[in-house]
């Protein structure tokens, strides 16, 4: 260790860039070349740059294991080159480098994406052998892992969000791999439209942070966060609400009055909305289980163990952030628990095993949401690490024993149903014993990974809570003062208690699962020794699929097989995983091992200090322990005893008791409907009103109506131009005796000059044909001289204050004669202008009229 | 180490970008991988060129700079239309080679711009007078706002001449012509600093493109060029009142006439002046941009015209609206545009990012999409431009290179799919990513581009916009109500560019005709080539390109504040007056007042060398 530290000090770790791109080069390579390289040559590239990023991973891990001592948190840094920086209008600027870090918690990650993911390369270029696609697919994959490790590494909200967005483009590339499938295609667009929803809110809080701390890497906004603890007004958006008048007034009132929340809030909301987008949370979940139409390893990869836990990932880095608001967090932990909750309940009806499997991670991400959200953000990441190895061990096995599947059925969703399953113990027993591991995880079994990590998340669900990040509990600045959201007491006690249903009902559909696959009898074709298939069975994919539906025929088909040793080896390493990881952080009753919890505790430190226990909830930890156990007990029991021993009559005669309820339940709560016909409907008619609107309002009022009455106007003018000699010249005339009264009206006109200070004004008169002058000067009612002169200039001098109206008449060479009065002031000098000239903002012309010459024009006489 | 083995090691980088470059084609031949080699070979030289190196550092950048370059820049096309047109009319071959040669060394001239490190100030400045009786003068120069446009059309209208040598068969020397009148006018509009010369340009590349349109256009290509017209000529006839009453007022204030830039930018008119003047340009590029409701001669003008001519449209005219704005409106009449500037960013949002998207969503014709998109990403530039921080103005300008690039790469795609199937309709299409996958690979790369997933160049411009956006002051206490908004369409772009892919490349290959496609072909690879390597140069390393771009932006942004200054100073009053000279780099070859006929050949140097700081 010390060697690499020697080599790669931690300003300039090296090591870093390595791990990032070689996955890029991966995908770069096997993208252009993939289809001349071969198969062999493209898996062999593609598994070894992950492999080598999952090395120096391991290397990067123990290296910062090194350097951590005591509870400074250890970073790695590299900097790429500069990206772009924002200049403000004060001339602030801040940089974003493309630049990566790593900590204990980043570290960790990046072990289980680069780790887990090199077992699901491992795992699809056997799964994936037959595809044409194979080199496109290999390229995704390596695409996404080195999305992914850009999102987890890099060193600012910016780069972070390359890899945020990267990764989405690879689950949307990856569900719609098999593109000719119109929904598959579909799906993949929207999960990436869902998400964009999300990173909207992630824009959103970037542009707030840069506004509020000033920066966008992980120091800066550290340094600058504080500064989020800024009352905001939210409402009226205006300086009022625009028609409130109408109300009556104290609903006015009401209505105009001004709404404050933290920035912090705010801060924390927007990013919460980026996490529920990408981490499929409560309302945006919609699209996690549409992407299972992906290849089943992509399912696993991407939709379980690694970019669905980014969300996670983003609130636990910035935990220092999210803490500052008790409101947001607060909204956290009950979104995640609601989503927890509600997604179970769907899983409960579906019997198709990815859509169970999808439905149950849903659920998951809700338990980490849930721990992130209480404050034990070591207790969220924990899950999410021990959910990585035990979902992406059951997605996996759901891939073999899909794939045993196929060899006689066809059709997707038949090969993934689980009624055609059953009994598959005996024909892939490493299949099974490693499913059942995971099973045992997933459920929580006692001392399995999800036991501890899911006791651990309930128990400070219900025992922790955030403080205020402000002593008082008011915010104040400039005036405003407002009252921060304070935790209620019951909160704890709710969330608990949602989170213990859920766990009940987890361990229900999952036992369920469990043995729908590999107890009972094989329910998918007869089995015949020495089976030999028919040939060009190709054209005849949804005659095998769908046959099964025939009661009266059945199929016949070969035993199923276990999978090769690519798709096995990576079973049995996470099954492994799947038990015992656990005890990376086991803290239930007697057993207290806990590496994880000191190795995060530097990076959560700041975190963890605004978050406090519930009195005495340390000494009740044993009767959670007791509830969580039988949560466990009565779900996987009652599972047992209904789909095991009465082989599914109990739920049967449940159903045809209640159709609707349960075609609701099966329908997932016909969400999708509601934003269908709500959401996206609303929009696509607004999109419809206003394409008829560009063409019938927009673009109708610039061209057809401009058109019509420029066509109007000439024909208006053509019956004028009638042709007749003498039309023409009686309007020739009328037009000769417009200009001669013209010329025969005199008319006057001064231009004036004036000087406030000194008290000189003068008037300069307009010279015309024959024009002679006489002027009023001293306003006397009197011309000054009687007769018309040439004088064309006058002058007069004012005293303060004084005002006074000067005339001048002029007369032309016909002897007719024009008169016209001009008003001066002189105004009092302003000293309050002159002392506070410094600063213009200060002096607001509008407040000084008479600073102006007054020129009031009378008409001409 | 020896000479030969340190020349190797310069030249070693490009060499092996060109290996690689040959490489990449699959089933082709020997001239496109060689191209597509000397396509990435040149890629890696802008890149090199612009990258940053110690030795640029000089004591005096300006020194060096030929003054004569800008207007070889723009002459070259032109004189090279007038060449053209000698030609005979029966060699489409002659002819084709010669407009292509004549694009290319304009585009390797231009290169030369890139020698100046454009610091705050004019570069390559060329001033002849021209009228003197009225103040017009020859006066062209660049700074960092206008060198990138000017790269940006000598980059994209050889691409858009080679796509249209390869799809137009009918009347090849009028397209010639056209193509290099087009071309000069448009750049001579990028570098003008007089308002005449300004306006003779503008006017000029107005025939070139409806001659476009109207006669290798599509079914109504009379009608769309029309429509075109009149809407541009509208908004240029008040463009020129605006003009002359600014150039009247000069000549009253200061006692002789000049259609300069610099010398009108000391007007300060009376508000009610300014704001007639400022919505006389402000029309004028509002239409050209366009921004909404202005904006419907757009898409009519791009399904009508051919691919190439979509391509000038999208990528560089449309830029002229943007570019209008930032030096005429923001640098004349810097005080009415800030107040203003609230008010036109809620019509950038809402008429322009909110309503583009979701008309765009809405259109069968791909071409007709593209358009509105169009409308959508210029919303984003013109918001950028209203917003008036350093950043947002840089995402802006950045942006229009952005916008130039990705809109371009993608009329050019569509281009490709009308050639073999003459037609853009959505519903014709279906699945066709097996049968063209490189095709599909592409549009794809195009499309994460324009909808701005980070990496790529869209990313980029729109992130610095938002941001800047969020932090600006000329918006007020609105700022980050609109900068919000503007990020939601972010969600909105993914809808309906996703949309179009689903629908074009993926799902079943149902209709029969689109069975046999054949993939991208040798001259449509080449062409679109550039344009893709410069989505993920722009994507990751905008710094190359946003570092030549700051200071002439912060000088902008400077005059802005000026602007807004003496337009509070003003008050009421209703007499205009000229501000003080402010001197420096900035006011460098102002039109000095014309001295006695004794001694003019002095007063002329002197207005030359005048400014010192």
């Amino acid at each position: 260790m010390q060697a690499i530290l020697a080599l790669f000090p931690a300003r300039d770790y090296t090591l870093l860039s390595l791990i990032v791109l070689l996955p890029l080069l991966g995908a770069a390579v096997n993208g252009v070349f993939g289809k001349r390289l071969g198969k062999e040559a493209v898996s062999l590239l593609a598994l070894s740059v992950i492999f080598i990023s999952f090395v120096l991973s391991v290397l990067t891990f123990f290296a910062l294991g090194h350097a951590q001592q005591g509870e400074t948190a250890a970073r790695f840094y590299w900097k790429g080159w500069e990206w772009f920086h924002l200049t403000q209008q004060n001339g602030n600027s801040t940089t974003l480098n493309v630049a990566f870090s790593v900590d204990a918690l980043s570290g960790t990650m990046a072990l289980i994406v680069t780790g887990v993911g090199f077992l699901i390369h491992l795992y699809s270029v056997s799964y994936m052998a037959e595809d044409p696609g194979f080199h496109r697919f290999l390229t995704y994959l390596n695409l996404f892992i080195f999305s992914m490790l850009v999102l987890i590494l890099g060193d600012s909200l910016p780069v972070l969000f390359v890899g945020w967005e990267g990764v989405g483009l690879c689950s949307y590339l990856l569900i719609g791999f098999w593109f000719e499938t119109e929904s598959n295609a579909a799906a993949g667009k929207k999960a990436f439209v869902t998400n964009r929803i999300g990173d909207f809110g992630l824009l959103v809080a970037m542009g707030l942070l840069l506004y509020y701390t000033g920066a966008l890497d992980w120091s800066g906004i550290e340094g600058g966060a504080k500064n989020l603890l800024t009352p905001v007004q939210v409402w009226p958006l205006g300086t009022h609400v625009p028609a409130a008048s109408l109300l009556p007034a104290g609903a006015e009132h009401w209505v105009n009055m001004p709404r404050y929340v933290s920035a912090a809030t705010l801060v924390g909301l927007a990013l919460f909305l980026g996490c529920a987008g990408k981490s499929a949370q409560l309302p945006l979940y919609v699209w996690l289980p549409d992407a299972m139409a992906g290849p089943t390893p992509v399912s696993a990869l991407i939709h379980a163990a690694t970019m669905v836990t980014a969300g996670v990932y983003l609130l636990c880095r910035l935990s220092f952030v999210m803490v500052l608001s008790p409101a947001a967090m607060a909204v956290v932990a009950f979104t995640g628990a609601l989503t927890a909750l509600f997604a179970a309940s769907i899983a409960f009806a579906q019997h198709d095993i990815k859509k169970v499997l999808a439905y149950s991670t849903v659920s998951q991400l809700g338990y980490m949401f849930l721990g992130v959200g209480v404050g034990a953000f070591t207790a969220g990441f924990f899950h999410v690490i021990t959910h990585a190895f035990f979902k992406a061990c059951m997605f996996l096995g759901a891939g073999s024993v899909i794939h045993a599947m196929h060899a006689r059925i066809h059709d997707t969703d038949a090969s993934q149903d689980m009624r055609n399953m059953g009994g598959l113990r005996k024909y892939m027993p490493i299949t099974f014993w490693t499913f059942a591991a995971s099973w045992a995880a997933i459920v929580g079994f006692p001392l399995s990974s999800g036991f501890f990590s899911k006791d651990e998340i309930l128990f400070k669900a219900y025992s922790s809570f955030v403080n205020s990040p402000v002593p008082g509990n008011t915010l104040t600045d400039g005036g405003i003062s407002m009252e921060l959201f304070t935790w209620p007491t019951w909160l704890g006690s709710a969330l608990y208690a949602m989170g213990l249903l859920t766990a009940v009902m987890t361990a229900f559909y999952m036992t369920r699962l469990f043995i729908g696959i590999f107890f009972g009898e094989f329910k998918g074709w007869k089995i015949v020794k020495g089976f030999k298939e028919a040939q060009g069975h190709d054209e005849a994919d949804h005659g095998h699929g769908h046959a099964h539906h025939d009661p009266g025929v059945r199929l016949e088909g070969p035993t199923p097989h276990e999978s090769p040793w690519q798709m096995v080896l990576p079973l049995a390493i996470l099954g492994a995983l799947a038990a015992f990881s656990g005890f990376f952080n086991a803290n239930a009753g007697p057993i207290h091992i806990t590496p994880l919890d000191s190795w995060l505790e530097p990076v959560f430190a700041k975190a963890s200090g605004a978050v406090s226990l519930v009195a005495e909830s340390e000494s009740k930890e044993p009767l959670f322990l007791g509830l969580a156990f039988a949560a466990f007990a009565v779900g996987s029991g009652v599972a047992y005893w209904v789909y095991a021993i009465q082989k599914g009559k109990p739920a049967q005669s449940l159903v045809n008791a209640a159709p609707g309820f349960h075609s609701l339940v099966f329908d997932k709560w016909r969400v999708d409907e509601f934003y269908d016909e709500y959401v996206i409907g609303a929009v696509d008619s607004l999109a419809e009103f206003f394409t008829w609107a560009d063409k019938w309002i927009v673009d109708f009022i610039l061209t057809r109506v401009s058109s019509f009455l420029i066509a109007a106007s000439g024909t208006a003018l053509r019956f004028m131009q009638t042709g007749r000699v003498q039309t023409y010249a009686a309007v020739m005339v009328l037009g000769l005796g417009g200009v001669g009264y013209f010329f025969v009206t005199p008319r006057v006109e001064a231009e004036t000059k004036s000087n406030d200070a000194s008290g000189a004004y003068s008037l300069s008169a307009a010279q015309g044909l024959g024009y002679s002058y006489r002027w009023d000067l001293n306003n006397d009612g009197k011309w000054d001289t009687e007769k018309f002169s040439s004088q064309t200039r006058a002058s007069l001098k004012l005293a303060v204050k004084e005002n006074r109206t000067v005339r001048l008449e002029v007369k032309n060479a016909f002897g007719r004669t024009a008169t016209r009065s001009f008003d001066f002031a002189r105004p009092q000098p302003d000293l309050s202008g002159a002392l506070s000239r410094g600063s213009p903002d200060q002096v607001p012309l509008r407040r000084m009229p008479n600073l102006r010459q007054l020129v009031k024009q009378g008409a001409a006489k | 180490m020896n000479p030969v083995a340190s020349g190797l090691f310069q030249i070693a980088p490009y060499i092996l970008a060109f290996v690689v470059g040959v490489l990449v084609p699959r089933r082709q031949g020997a001239p496109e991988r060689v191209a597509i080699g000397i396509v990435a070979a040149l890629a890696l030289l802008l890149v090199r060129s612009l990258w940053p190196s110690e030795t640029a550092a000089v004591a005096d950048p300006n020194a060096h700079e030929w003054k004569y370059l800008l207007s070889v820049i723009v002459f070259l096309p032109i004189l090279g239309a007038i060449f053209v047109l000698f030609l005979p009319r029966q060699s489409p071959v002659i002819l084709k080679r010669v407009t292509f040669l004549i694009l290319g060394l304009d585009g390797l001239v231009s290169l030369d711009l890139l020698s100046s490190p454009m610091t705050r100030g004019w570069h390559f400045q060329h001033i002849v007078e021209w009228v003197p009786a009225f103040g017009i003068r020859y006066h062209v120069a660049v700074d960092g706002v206008s060198m990138w446009l000017i790269l940006l059309s000598t980059l994209t209208t050889p691409i858009a001449a080679y796509v249209s040598f390869g799809s137009l068969k009918t009347r090849i020397k009028d397209l010639c012509f056209a193509f290099l009148l087009l071309h000069g006018a448009m750049m001579g509009a990028f570098i003008s600093l007089d308002l005449f010369l300004f306006f003779v340009f503008w006017e000029l590349l107005l025939i070139p493109m409806i001659v476009m349109i109207g006669v290798w256009g599509g079914v109504e290509k009379v009608k769309a060029a029309y429509k075109f017209f009149i809407y541009t000529m509208v908004g240029s006839m008040l463009m020129l009142a605006a003009i002359l009453f600014m150039v009247w007022n000069y000549s009253k204030l200061a006692g002789y006439p000049s259609f300069d830039y610099l010398a009108l930018q000391r007007v300060v008119l009376p508000r009610t002046a300014a704001w007639l003047c400022f919505g006389g340009f402000f029309l004028a590029f509002a239409i050209k941009v366009p921004m909404f409701p202005f904006h419907t001669w757009l898409p009519d003008a791009h399904v009508q015209a051919p691919t190439g001519g979509s391509i000038i449209l999208a990528a560089v005219l449309l830029k002229l609206g943007a570019y209008g704005y930032i030096r005429f409106c923001m640098g004349l009449l810097g005080g009415v545009a800030w107040t203003a500037a609230a008010t036109l960013a809620g019509v950038a949002i809402g008429g322009g990012i909110v309503y583009g998207a979701l008309v765009a969503w809405k259109q069968d014709d791909v071409k007709r999409l593209v358009a509105y998109s169009s409308v959508a990403h210029m919303g984003f530039v013109m918001l950028g431009l209203f917003a008036g921080t350093q950043a947002a103005m840089e995402g802006a300008v950045l942006q229009m290179l952005n916008h130039g690039v990705s809109t371009g790469a993608l009329f050019l795609l569509v281009g490709v799919i009308y050639d073999r199937r003459h037609t853009r309709l959505v519903r014709e299409f279906g699945g066709i990513a097996k049968v063209m996958p490189i095709y599909a690979a592409l549009f794809v790369i195009v499309t994460m581009s324009s909808i701005g997933v980070p990496g790529t160049n869209g990313f980029v411009g729109e992130f610095m916009i938002v941001m800047g956006t969020f932090v600006s002051q000329t918006l007020g206490g609105q700022a980050r109500l609109q900068a919000g908004l503007a990020s939601a369409g972010v969600i909105l772009a993914a809808v309906y560019m996703l949309s179009v892919v689903q629908r074009v490349f993926f799902g079943p290959l149902s209709n029969p005709k689109n069975k046999h496609l054949r993939d991208l072909n040798v001259r449509e690879t080449i062409a679109v080539a550039p344009l893709i390597a410069l989505i993920f140069v722009i994507g990751l390393f905008p710094n190359l390109f946003l570092s030549r771009m700051g200071d002439g932006v912060s000088a902008v942004l400077e005059r802005y504040q000026d602007s807004r200054k003496s337009y509070q100073e003003q008050g009421d009053s209703d007499t205009a007056r000229l501000s003080e000279r402010r001197g420096g780099a900035l006011e460098l070859g102002y039109p000095e007042a014309p001295q006695k006929k004794t001694d003019t050949q002095p007063a002329q140097a002197q207005a030359l060398n005048a400014e010192a700081p």
